[in-house]
């Protein structure tokens, strides 16, 4: 059984087809590359996959570990073991960075029947695993993304992965605005959480990043379908010939 | 459409005054009161008192030996407790030195009633009423140069269906004086009629937290009046969250220089409730500063007002005055009014005041849910993020976490 399986997602914004039949299976250990022009469905997709109000599908099934996402509201997705990191992290004025991954962390731990972490037994873990993201303590003080520059938002996004441990996260353009450097801590911070009970689906326009996360498989998606798939020479090849040789050719 | 009288609430009062006549005073004040304000009357435009005007009611009768169960809610402090308007010395602790509490005899009573009549509550149906039904009037004088660290937590509790009842306190502080209180308006029945005159001499310092949490068929109609001497400093914050109707009407007067006053007040309102925040601030001397945050949260049909002045005299220069109210709207029935009004006189000013009412936003709350917390929480912890700048402003960092508690049983009831 795969951990995610899409089947035949149609979804309509304000009237225009967007997603005209997306199917993907993503196994237990595997990483899945996503990549398109502007304008190909792929922020579509992830909210879609997310459950954003909005974006409920006309037609078609998502599955996680076989079961059916669509009646599932966001946040009992995001329990389930689904995880988005957003392309533009949202400010949260006023709501603390440890406060917030606290009632996260407690609120999927709820759902796997275990025991809720209490405030110290928190701290010490986030701040151990902080470390690790080359997130400072002092940005765990402040408010969620409040003031955050672009590499300090993507990493804290990273933090929020390794705290949750989903089974199934999805990338939405983590590299974008991101210097090399930057990159290189944040792709450092995804491969460290890969293993064979989850799996990635990294979304980007650029090879570059899919030098530093390597994907197993890569999909091209244009104008909401996905019209060719491969191994991360397909990647390679988009650097080469870009997107519009391979939809020339499909 | 005028407003009709409640004709049988009046006679109620002169009944009332007439069982008690040694009191000459009541007779003064209850001649006054002739009717209920109309919504004619702007000041009474966005919150009207149809509803309670054709209930039949009363005033209580205060029984003194009435028991009732008084918990303290804060750590360490001196509890003082009125139960049905009346001041009970039996439940309350003794006060500090430098503290005294009394009950005014009538000449003092006379002198209490011409200081309120030159305050602008003077027509105030909380004024006339309240002194007129009152079981006692209770002073609260802190002593020159008074200071501690230990707060008092005052307790209003009591009340019945078509009673109202009628607690008037007057708290003076003498020059250089510091003193802390939280009161909780705790009642339950018909209808509150709270009044206050507060004066804050030279130097003196008053911090006070209100917590309105009245029963939730209960219409409370406060009225409060402040003065400030010169270099004295008023720091106020009012928790709007009980009752059908609370409407906590404050009249504040700047009768010195270099005087400083924070009014500020969260409501958080659901169901049918109506909370109304009303002040009024007289610059009435140079080089004074004013500052009104308000907060509001409202849900399900509820409807939350805040009327605020700001009038600054010709020869109030140099005066400093702001004022901003911000709403955030749960639900698509609820309604909120802010009047922000600026009557300025002298050319050497800064004053400003802003509204806004808007939504959550929903990327914010997007955000929270994809992070697996569900829709409640995620309003629950963006409403307390919007709280939190005028908690942790207005609040003393001792009390904060009693805020944000009270604030919270407030959101769950709006919430769910």
């Amino acid at each position: 059984m795969s951990l995610l399986e899409i089947k035949k997602a149609y979804l309509k914004l304000d009237n225009k087809q967007i997603l005209k039949g997306i199917s993907l299976s993503v196994n237990a250990g595997e990483v899945h590359a996503i990549m398109g022009p502007n304008g190909s469905g792929k922020s579509t997709m992830s909210y879609m996959l997310a459950g954003r109000n909005g974006y409920e599908l006309e037609s078609g099934d998502i599955l996680l570990n076989g079961d059916s996402l669509i009646e599932m509201a966001a946040d009992e997705r995001a329990r389930s073991g689904l995880f988005l990191a957003f392309q533009y992290p949202v400010e949260l004025p006023g709501v603390g960075g440890i406060a917030f991954l606290r009632e996260a962390v407690n609120s999927r731990r709820k759902h796997l029947g275990k025991k809720e972490l209490d405030h110290l037994a928190f701290v010490k873990e986030v701040r151990k695993v902080a470390s690790e993201m080359f997130v400072k303590d002092e940005m765990l003080k402040r408010s969620v993304n409040v003031g955050f520059s672009g590499g300090e938002k993507k990493r804290f996004e990273i933090l929020q992965m390794a705290m949750l441990k989903p089974t199934v996260s999805i990338l939405d353009e983590t590299d974008s605005g991101l210097d090399v450097d930057a990159l290189k801590t944040v792709s450092d911070g995804v491969n460290s959480q890969r293993s064979d009970s989850n799996a990635i689906i990294v979304i980007t326009h650029y090879q570059r990043l899919l030098d530093y996360i390597v994907p197993d498989y890569v999909h091209i998606l244009s104008d909401g379908m996905i019209i060719k798939s491969g191994g991360p020479e397909l990647a390679r090849e988009v650097e080469k010939n870009g997107y519009a040789g391979i939809i020339n050719a499909s | 459409m005028l407003l009709k009288q409640n004709n049988e609430y009046i006679h109620s009062i002169q009944n009332y005054v007439q069982a008690f006549e040694k009191n000459s005073f009541r007779h003064i004040a209850s001649n006054d009161f002739s009717k209920w304000p109309s919504p004619l009357e702007e000041t009474w435009r966005l919150s009207r008192l149809g509803k309670l005007t054709r209930k039949k009611i009363e005033p209580i009768h205060s029984d003194f030996k009435k028991n009732i169960r008084i918990k303290a809610k804060i750590k360490n402090a001196i509890c003082l407790s009125f139960v049905d308007g009346a001041y009970r010395e039996d439940l309350s602790d003794e006060l500090p030195v430098g503290i005294t509490l009394h009950q005014l005899n009538e000449k003092e009573c006379l002198s209490f009633l011409s200081k309120i009549k030159k305050t602008n509550l003077a027509n105030h149906p909380s004024t006339n009423s309240s002194l007129s039904c009152t079981p006692s009037i209770i002073k609260i004088n802190v002593d020159a140069h008074f200071s501690s660290n230990r707060l008092i937590e005052i307790i209003y509790s009591g009340g019945m269906d078509n009673k109202s009842v009628h607690p008037v306190l007057y708290i003076e502080l003498k020059k250089s004086s510091n003193l802390s209180i939280v009161e909780r308006f705790n009642h339950s029945g018909t209808l509150i009629m709270p009044l206050q005159l507060i004066e804050i001499g030279e130097l003196a310092s008053l911090k006070s937290v209100k917590i309105f949490d009245d029963n939730k068929t209960t219409y409370n109609l406060s009225a409060h009046s402040v003065i400030l001497s010169d270099k004295s400093n008023y720091n106020s914050f009012s928790l709007i969250k009980g009752s059908e109707f609370t409407r906590s009407e404050t009249h504040a007067e700047f009768k010195g220089q270099h005087a400083t006053m924070n009014l500020n007040g969260v409501y958080i309102s659901g169901g049918d409730q109506h909370h109304d925040l009303t002040t009024a601030i007289y610059h009435n001397h140079p080089n004074c500063t004013s500052k009104q945050i308000v907060r509001g949260v409202l849900g399900g049909e509820s409807t939350g007002v805040f009327q605020g002045k700001v009038r600054v005299a010709p020869d109030a220069q140099k005066t400093d005055g702001q004022q901003m109210s911000k709403v955030i709207l749960v639900s698509d029935k609820a309604s909120a009014n802010a009047k922000p009004e600026l009557e300025i006189y002298a050319d050497d000013v800064v004053c400003a005041h802003g509204a806004t009412v808007g939504e959550l936003d929903d990327d914010e709350l997007f955000y929270l849910n994809s992070r697996g917390i569900p829709l409640d929480k995620a309003r629950e912890i963006l409403i307390i993020a919007f709280l939190e700048d005028i908690i942790t402003q207005s609040v003393d960092l001792s009390l904060q976490d009693f805020i944000y508690t009270e604030a919270k049983a407030g959101l769950l009831s709006i919430l769910k």
